[in-house]
């Protein structure tokens, strides 16, 4: 289905590789975009935990090393999510959303949390697994329409990429941390430290949205 | 095109009030008055506001512009006739909105709100359902087209009813009190809207009031057509009834058997695509 996020309207070439607006992905990369700036200007929440059976809370304070790991890690899966977004090529949109996934691990692989590690470990493991389906369905993709190119292939001269290769990119793209993989994502919302920990949630969500355009356009 | 917006927001939360006192009167209580909900946002407007000490306040504030932006640019999607995969698109970025309500301020009540709305992702998976069965039949994303396709073939209600129970399952799930509501279930307090108040909760019912509108336009258009304008709001008004009723007789769900519920019908839903895929 060619122009499923309506008509690209401006293409960035480089080289080979091709980066388009649509503006269904343009409107993506905004909110990547903007998230990513609030990442960068935000201080980070601290976290209020209420001790029941006591009339008392306590506050958890991120340390300033801690707090410039994950923000670098935020901002790294922000401008991971927004490359995913725009470009224009199969085997990019696979690595941004295995880097995503990276990052993912990275945001809250500073907490000090066994809860917290423990699902970043289990959410890591999936993401692991994902990569495989991934760039199978790109190597499918590859492999029976001689291109990686989103526009290539939206074009109807081409023979149309096969429904397992579709199948796989999104099966990747949900190991990534959609439903239902995403039980140890809600673990990993735990840790402190919105808006870092948004970043995980965003990303993924955003991956999710693309990957259909991008299966509609195949 | 502004009038038209503030008159969305408006009516948006006119419908909202009118949710309210059908609920209260199927339970047999008098309710509040069908104009509540405006009152709560102008309410709010003049209220004090403040930012909790906790809170990232860039982030905290920011949120709420998202939220009210993001569902501005659906409204004009909607009504310019674009890609319905852009609104599925900006349904599912709410999400992202309730995560930033909800975790920006600190608070453990909106934090649980957060992770609620993190595990009823499931709930999004019917409206992929419903435009993917709307792309099968019609050919096309866009909005325009979709209805230039009823206008010739009927309803889509008729034609793929299932795909419109979909869709209807997902508005219903975003509508306050719902079975599915759990992100701002009472035992969390107001869930991931707790520490939002004055001004900051006066946007958050702005957007409630738009995001509801859109919703119901949104199924309005892919379902039924090209309808009168007092069509459209008449439509609109029997689908709040409906929701009205399933939120007045069905008790809220607890979170597990929400999200188990909503990944049954999802399963349900995607077979359902195949099926019109394969067969239809």
């Amino acid at each position: 289905m060619i122009g499923a996020g309506g008509s690209p309207f401006m293409y960035l070439e480089f080289g080979d590789i091709v980066i388009y607006f649509s503006p269904y992905t343009l409107s993506l990369f905004l909110l990547a975009l903007v998230f990513t700036v609030l990442v960068i200007a935000s201080r980070p929440e601290r976290q209020l935990d209420i001790a029941f059976g006591a009339d008392a809370y306590t506050t958890k304070e991120i340390s300033l090393p801690e707090m410039r790991f994950r923000r670098f890690m935020a901002i790294a899966c922000g401008l991971a999510s927004m490359g995913a977004m725009v470009t224009g090529d199969v085997f990019d949109f696979c690595l941004f959303t295995s880097l995503v996934g990276i990052c993912n691990v990275g945001i809250v692989a500073a907490v000090r949390s066994r809860h917290v590690q423990n699902a970043a470990y289990q959410y890591g493991l999936v993401a692991l697994a994902g990569t495989v389906p991934l760039f199978g369905g790109a190597a499918i993709v590859a492999a029976t329409t001689g291109t990686l190119s989103l526009i290539e292939l939206s074009k109807t001269v081409l023979p149309a990429a096969p429904a397992v290769a579709k199948g796989f990119l999104v099966l990747g793209v949900m190991g990534e941390g959609m439903a239902p993989f995403y039980a140890a994502k809600a673990e990993m919302f735990r840790a402190p430290g919105a808006p870092y920990v948004i970043m995980c949630s965003l990303s993924s969500l955003l991956i999710f949205l693309r990957v259909i355009e991008v299966v509609l356009q195949m | 095109m502004i009038p038209y917006l503030l008159f969305a927001t408006f009516f948006g939360l006119l419908l909202l009030g009118i949710h309210r006192k059908l609920i209260a009167r199927i339970q047999r209580r008098p309710g509040p008055p069908i104009w509540q909900e405006i009152l709560h946002a102008l309410k709010f407007s003049f209220k004090s506001t403040w930012i909790p000490a906790t809170a990232s306040e860039v982030l905290f504030v920011s949120v709420v512009l998202i939220a009210i932006g993001i569902w501005t640019a659906a409204f004009f999607v909607l009504i310019t006739g674009g890609s319905l995969l852009i609104i599925f698109a900006i349904y599912m970025l709410h999400k992202i909105v309730e995560h930033g309500f909800g975790l920006s301020s600190g608070s453990p009540y909106g934090k649980f709100g957060g992770v609620r709305s993190v595990i009823s992702a499931a709930s999004e998976i019917p409206l992929f359902v419903s435009v993917s069965a709307v792309a099968i039949f019609t050919g096309s994303l866009q909005i325009s087209d979709i209805i230039a396709y009823q206008a010739e073939a009927g309803p889509l209600l008729f034609t793929i009813p299932l795909a419109a129970v979909a869709l209807y399952l997902v508005i219903l799930s975003k509508f306050p009190s719902s079975p599915f509501a759990i992100v701002e279930s009472k035992e969390i307090v107001s869930g991931y809207k707790t520490e939002h108040f004055g001004v900051w909760r006066a946007g958050l019912e702005i957007c409630n009031g738009l995001k509801s509108y859109v919703l119901l336009l949104t199924f309005t258009m892919v379902f039924i057509g090209s309808l009168p304008f007092l069509g459209i709001l008449l439509t609109m008004l029997l689908l709040v009834a409906s929701i009205a009723f399933v939120c007045a007789l069905c008790p809220m769900l607890s979170p597990f058997d929400s999200v188990t519920i909503q990944t049954i019908i999802t399963g349900i839903m995607l077979i359902y695509v195949m099926y019109l895929g394969v067969f239809g």
